[in-house]
């Protein structure tokens, strides 16, 4: 017997391995959210393919959905509508809703305790899962999306060590530091040149009207930051008809009569912002993290001024003793599994497969591209690009088809932010970590608004908007009166305009959808 | 008398040029406020008002971004074929069609007629094409993109009355002398037909090489996307970077982007376009004659 047992162990062997080899592959078809869509699919010899092949069992067929959110959503719309939807696809909250309303999505609670690393690295936010929740059933599997709470309030930290003054907490000190900064020369140019606030007049969608994200510190101190108040459902209600939110107007309106704000704030321009705070028009303004600290935004600011510094400081508290730094609106990239695939049996392989990826050799293969080639890690998993050939860098333009998968692993964790946003040394050798001031403005308070990005606009949504951002400008601007009777009519507008039907319908739709409570 | 009436000549001539310089500059202008941007480099953007004069430094960066891409050619060759392949279809297609139409002779040619309209008038829709496409087994080539609607018919009602306006008499005298129908067609029809048939062929081949739509539907494969696709894609991937550094491959700001886009996608048409102006005027107003 004991003789023979070598011999049994090497035809066990044979029968499990050959078993394996002889298992029918499972043909998986995933739509993905490309990375860089224009940069194509990973190529035909990808080693991930071979991986997921001789590992998973899946034969992978990889699709990359158009970039823009409408074409995905007219090419889905129709494979929904065609009962082609393939195995599993990335799809926008939206067109998951109304398509799991049609059946053709699969539950996938069952899927979570199949993926036990990517149901604890990915699925874990409850507010995430939420936004792909349908009656209390996850309908789609909800990947972290763009990095949360990425802009907040900065001011020049030169110009107040300059002045002699503290960092203001409250909005009263605030405007204190304001009226400093525009009357007594904080640049020691000898020119009265500055201004204390800047901003610029960016109304984007219902969540953003009237003056848009650049005074949601303004509007936060006053509790009233965003179009609505999503506290509860009793509360629920377009936050113009809070008195509060007529108090920031007023607020508004005087730091513009006193002319402590850039006047440039009413254009719509972007750029021209950007380039204002770079030439030291103003020192305190609102502003996304990379937009103002990684080196290729910074280094014009810089160049103006090597001693300048550009420091985050907490949104200022109100008269209420409330602050906030803007609105807390989360994302998701989801991927939603059809029920066609379910109904074949395919779910156990796509939970498999997702679950792969959530694992370090996945994680750094779709991710980085392969260890050695496309990038190096030292011992805590962080990568370098040192002594990698540059053209083979996974940040390198033509390495991009090999990372095209990387939203379905990224987490924005440490290892992927340092690397993406790494520290360097400004002009006169101070350290500048852009993933400080996020961390930062992540800390800081925000208003919690993940249900706005999911109300329906009005069917005449541009005529209300109109109505909303130009009063508002005009009442902040001085150019109309802004008293109990001008602010009644303004309201009486908005409700002519249909304000309270759009509340009704809002309220109704995420209460529905568990977004209110 | 005669000064009045030279006089009179005189005002309606500077009348007249007057107006045709308004519309040239309606429609220069755009197009030179188009090329003005996509000339213009990353942050010079301003004073965009400036540009109806010219930038002050321009840089070919945006087309050097498009061009460099390394899908570009690939998808400038599918776009080429989906063109080039497409319009053949469509007029080998639509040729026959048009003329069996227009032979007044032809049995049932106006309950022929009534049947051809009916899909003209009633769109059968997308979600049907779509199967029908899928079930051919045409997703993902470039059939998919080139078959469908390979009769275009407003296209071959033009067609036909142009057919239609050629002399009877020359139709009638090679019947007399024994050639077939198909002789008939490419003998004596044809030849006479080159203003439509450039004028179709040049309808038809704009709008195979601005195809967007199907192959963004049909084509999942990348390898065979064509110029408009890869050119949103690159515009859509730009406008979603716009803080990332790393993933921002842009040199240019996505307005030179658009306009440069604007411009690559217009010059193959642009300079098909000069070799059959001549023929062109006269294709285009053929239709109009005969119902």
């Amino acid at each position: 017997m004991r003789k023979r047992l070598p011999l049994l162990v090497i035809l066990a062997l044979v029968v499990t391995f050959g078993a394996g080899a002889q298992q029918k592959l499972v043909d998986i078809e995933l739509w993905a959210l490309g990375a860089v869509t224009e940069a194509g699919a990973p190529p035909d010899n990808w080693v991930g393919y071979q991986i997921i092949r001789d590992k998973l069992g899946i034969n992978l067929k990889l699709v990359l959905e158009p970039s823009s959110p409408t074409d995905q959503d007219t090419k889905i719309s129709v494979a929904a509508a065609s009962n082609s939807l393939p195995d599993i696809f990335g799809v926008n909250r939206d067109m998951l809703m109304k398509i799991a309303r049609q059946g053709l999505v699969a539950q996938v609670d069952s899927m979570l305790p199949m993926m036990p690393i990517r149901t604890r690295d990915h699925y874990s936010d409850p507010v995430l899962l939420k936004l792909a929740t349908q009656n209390k059933k996850l309908v789609g599997l909800p990947d972290p999306g763009a990095m949360p709470r990425v802009e907040g309030l900065v001011i020049r930290k030169d110009w107040l060590d300059k002045l002699g003054l503290k960092t203001p907490k409250t909005l009263d000190e605030l405007v204190e530091v304001a009226k400093a900064f525009t009357f007594n020369d904080p640049d020691g140019n000898g020119k009265d040149d500055t201004y204390g606030f800047g901003a610029w007049y960016e109304s984007t969608g219902l969540s953003s009207a009237g003056f848009g994200r650049r005074f949601d510190y303004i509007m936060g101190a006053f509790g009233v930051a965003g179009m609505w108040n999503l506290e509860s459902a009793d509360k629920f209600q377009f936050n113009f008809r809070d008195p509060n939110f007529r108090k920031a107007i007023e607020f508004i309106r005087k730091i513009n009569e006193a002319g402590i704000i850039d006047p440039s704030w009413t254009a719509p321009n972007k750029d021209e912002f950007r380039a204002r705070w770079k030439q030291g028009k103003f020192g305190i303004f609102w502003e996304q993290f990379a937009a103002l600290h990684t080196t290729a935004n910074y280094k014009d600011f810089d160049k103006n001024f090597p001693n300048g510094e550009l420091v985050p400081i907490m949104p200022p508290v109100g008269p209420g003793g409330k602050s906030s730094n803007g609105l807390d609106i989360a994302g998701a990239r989801i991927y939603a599994v059809s029920t066609k695939a379910a109904k074949a049996g395919k779910v156990e392989a796509i939970a498999r497969l997702l679950e792969w990826m959530a694992s370090p050799e996945g994680y750094y293969l779709c991710g980085f591209g392969v260890e050695g080639v496309n990038f190096k890690k030292d011992a805590k998993g962080y990568i370098s690009l040192e002594g990698i050939q540059a053209e083979l860098a996974y940040t390198h333009k033509s390495q991009q088809p090999l990372t095209q998968l990387r939203n379905m692993v990224y987490i924005n964790n440490d290892i992927e932010l340092k690397v993406r946003y790494p520290s360097y040394k400004s002009a006169n050798g101070k350290t500048i970590d852009p993933l400080a001031i996020w961390n930062f403005f992540k800390n800081s308070p925000y208003t919690e608004s993940t249900g706005a990005g999911m109300i329906d606009p009005p069917s005449n949504v541009n005529d209300f908007k109109r109505f909303y951002d130009e009063n508002l400008v005009k009442f902040a601007l001085g150019q109309q009166p802004l008293n109990d009777q001008t602010w009644a009519d303004f309201i009486a507008g908005m409700d002519k305009l249909g304000a309270k039907d759009v509340e009704k319908a809002a309220k109704a739709k995420l209460i529905d959808q568990g977004m209110l409570d | 008398m005669r000064k009045a009436g030279a006089k009179d000549e005189i005002l309606y001539q500077i009348a007249v040029n007057l107006y045709l310089a308004v519309i040239f500059l309606i429609v220069l202008l755009p197009l030179w406020r188009v090329l003005m941007l996509s000339l213009t480099p990353f942050g010079h953007l301003d004073n965009s008002f400036g540009l109806l004069v010219g930038p002050k430094d321009w840089t070919f960066d945006a087309y050097a971004q498009f061009l460099s891409h390394p899908a570009f050619l690939r998808a400038m060759r599918n776009s080429a074929v989906i063109t080039l392949g497409g319009t053949a279809i469509n007029l080998i297609m639509t040729v026959p069609m048009s003329y069996a139409l227009s032979v007044k002779s032809l049995p049932g040619r106006k309950w022929l007629n009534i049947f051809v309209m009916i899909p003209f008038l009633f769109n059968p829709g997308l979600i049907p094409s779509y199967l029908v496409v899928t079930s051919l087994g045409l997703q993902n080539t470039l059939w998919a993109v080139m078959i469908p609607g390979a009769i275009g018919i407003s296209n071959m009602f033009i067609m036909r009355n142009f057919f239609m306006e050629i002399p009877q008499d020359l139709t009638e005298a090679a019947r007399i002398d024994g050639a077939s129908e198909l002789k008939i067609l490419f003998r004596i029809v044809l030849p006479l037909s080159k203003p439509i048939l450039l004028t179709i062929g040049l309808f038809y081949a704009v709008g195979h090489w601005n195809e967007f739509f199907n192959p963004m539907l049909y084509l999942n494969d990348q390898k065979l996307q064509p110029l408009p696709v890869l050119l949103r894609n690159i515009l859509m991937g730009v406008n979603m970077n716009d803080y990332v550094e790393y993933d921002a491959f842009s040199t240019s700001s996505v307005q030179s982007l658009k306009a440069a886009s604007i411009f690559i996608s217009m010059v193959p048409m642009m300079m098909a376009y000069p070799w059959i102006q001549k023929h062109f005027v006269k294709g285009s107003l053929a239709g109009g004659i005969k119902g």
